[in-house]
């Protein structure tokens, strides 16, 4: 599906149909560049272009005027969050504890209102005033260029830990990851590895009814909307893959899973929120696992100049830059 | 002679057919709000313990259940299912005015349908649960008034239209 059809056929049809028709009515080169939709009561429905957005007028045009843009109503919202939730939103108290529901297609809705507190922890979230609708793209063959660095000379993979602030293309990254090592790297004269995704988030593989919708490669088990700790033990357990990975560490049991992960013979290719390695270095849970040098790679990603360019490629061990972005090469977003 | 038999016969056989089917309405209103009641049960077990996608729990609160009540759970969450942009409220509303003369339901009822479909979905668990438990007592109380008034209505209904059939046949004779 290309990213036109991507906002028509699966991210309008979501939205409130007022704001979905001027969506619609986008030139279709500034449809094709939408990252993400921003709807906040009361104020303009912002469309956002990687580092760059603008406003929406009410006949489908961008505009940097807030005068003629179209405002996002209380009733707006509310529809949107009825379409996404299929009239369900019961279904999705979870998710709204953690701020954001995954629709079809692995396209995240971060979701900001008014948190109820039960006993020191999120009960819910009420008053929902604010929506961001990321949109997530397929680049297939985004991590081509990066693959020869994951694997030693004697053809074995590499754990590696990708580092990138929000919005950059980690996602992106690992899927396309995934399906390389899944597929075999034809250039490096490498077979194909029998992958496991651990996909709390629903993101990497979007699946339907538990089928991925996103190309993982033909050696690849989803463990879908399962906590990672819980998963990366389980795959280990039942589907001996001989690489996992996983989006987004973050919690203690993530690190831990990690590790015993690591031990039993795993690679592990996993992302993190972060700049650099010496950024995470600190944090609470994850940050043992960069003191402890468990991974054999620190892929470092950032929008600078564009979306999706890696910055930096570490070999952990000696501590060798393999790689730094000096010319840039932007490899997705 | 013969023509005046077949007259008064048809008259009578009118008349006690228009009292037996104005009874049955009586009858029939109980055994709906009865299944409305299931129904609702149905639902409130799929949504607070199972959390299921409504359509499907419109869909499948209806199982086992013969009649224009189960369709129009059932049609209200296959519309659901097939337009995500139709709200609940809509769509019991449109399949309501499709079926309502199959339906034998008076104002307190269909206040009570409009009622409970208004935020159906959007609320949390817990809301939606104590909801359905209100919605449910007051269709209790409808229910017991509807059998109160089942009885008398229904014999009345069978003499008025036995008794004006063979009234309006001595009058013509």
């Amino acid at each position: 599906m290309d990213d036109c059809n991507i906002m028509e056929k699966q991210i309008c049809p979501v939205i409130a149909p007022r704001i979905a028709v001027s969506l619609q009515k986008l030139p279709t080169l500034h449809k094709a560049q939408i990252t993400e939709i921003r709807l906040r009561t009361g104020l303009p429905v912002l469309t956002v272009m990687g580092i760059t957005d603008s406003m929406l007028t009410e006949a489908g045009n961008p505009t940097e005027n807030k005068e003629q843009a179209l405002i996002c109503s209380q009733d707006d919202l509310l529809r949107t969050m009825q379409i996404i939730s299929r009239n369900s939103l019961y279904a999705f108290e979870e998710e709204l504890r953690s701020g954001f529901i995954t629709i079809s297609g692995g396209h995240r809705i971060g979701v900001a209102g008014q948190a109820l507190i039960e006993e020191c922890h999120i009960k819910s979230l009420k008053n929902i005033s604010s929506l961001n609708i990321r949109i997530a793209r397929q680049v297939l063959g985004c991590a081509e260029s990066i693959m020869p660095y994951l694997v030693t000379d004697e053809g074995k993979a590499l754990s590696t830990l990708i580092i990138s602030p929000p919005r950059c293309g980690k996602t992106t990254l690992l899927r396309d990851i995934a399906r390389q090592f899944s597929t075999g790297l034809a250039r490096l004269k490498l077979p194909g590895w029998q992958v496991g995704v651990v996909d709390e988030r629903s993101e990497i593989g979007a699946c339907q009814n538990g089928i991925p919708t996103m190309d993982l490669g033909p050696r690849t088990d989803v463990l879908d909307g399962c906590p990672k700790a819980i998963g990366m033990l389980m795959l280990i357990r039942s589907m001996s893959p001989q690489i996992i990975i996983t989006d987004e560490l973050g919690r203690a049991e993530d690190g831990a899973a990690v590790r015993e992960a690591l031990h039993s013979g795993v690679t592990v290719i996993a992302s993190i929120h972060g700049s650099s390695h010496e950024d995470i270095k600190y944090r609470p849970h994850v940050g043992e696992l960069i003191q402890n040098q468990y991974f054999d790679r620190y892929v470092v990603l950032s929008d600078r100049p564009k979306l999706g360019t890696i910055e930096q490629i570490v070999a952990v061990s000696s501590g060798d830059n393999l790689y730094s972005n000096k010319g840039g090469i932007r490899i997705c977003g | 002679m013969w023509l005046k038999l077949t007259g008064s016969t048809l008259i009578l056989a009118a008349s006690i057919a228009i009292g037996f089917h104005l009874a049955w309405r009586y009858a029939e209103r109980p055994r709906q709000i009865r299944q409305l009641l299931s129904c609702l049960a149905a639902l409130q077990s799929y949504i607070c313990f199972s959390a299921m996608p409504l359509s499907d729990a419109l869909r499948l609160c209806a199982g086992g259940i013969e009649g224009p009540v189960a369709r129009l759970f059932h049609l209200t969450g296959c519309a659901l299912a097939d337009n995500v942009q139709l709200t609940p409220q809509q769509a019991f509303w449109k399949n309501y005015q499709d079926m309502r003369k199959q339906l034998m339901l008076e104002k307190a009822e269909i206040e009570i349908i409009q009622l409970f479909s208004t935020n159906l979905g959007m609320l949390s668990r817990e809301e939606q649960e104590k909801k359905l438990i209100m919605i449910q007592g007051q269709l209790q109380k409808v229910e017991q008034e509807a059998i109160t008034a089942r009885d008398p209505n229904m014999k009345m209904y069978r003499y008025l239209g036995v008794c004006g059939g063979l009234a309006a046949v001595i009058m013509l004779i």
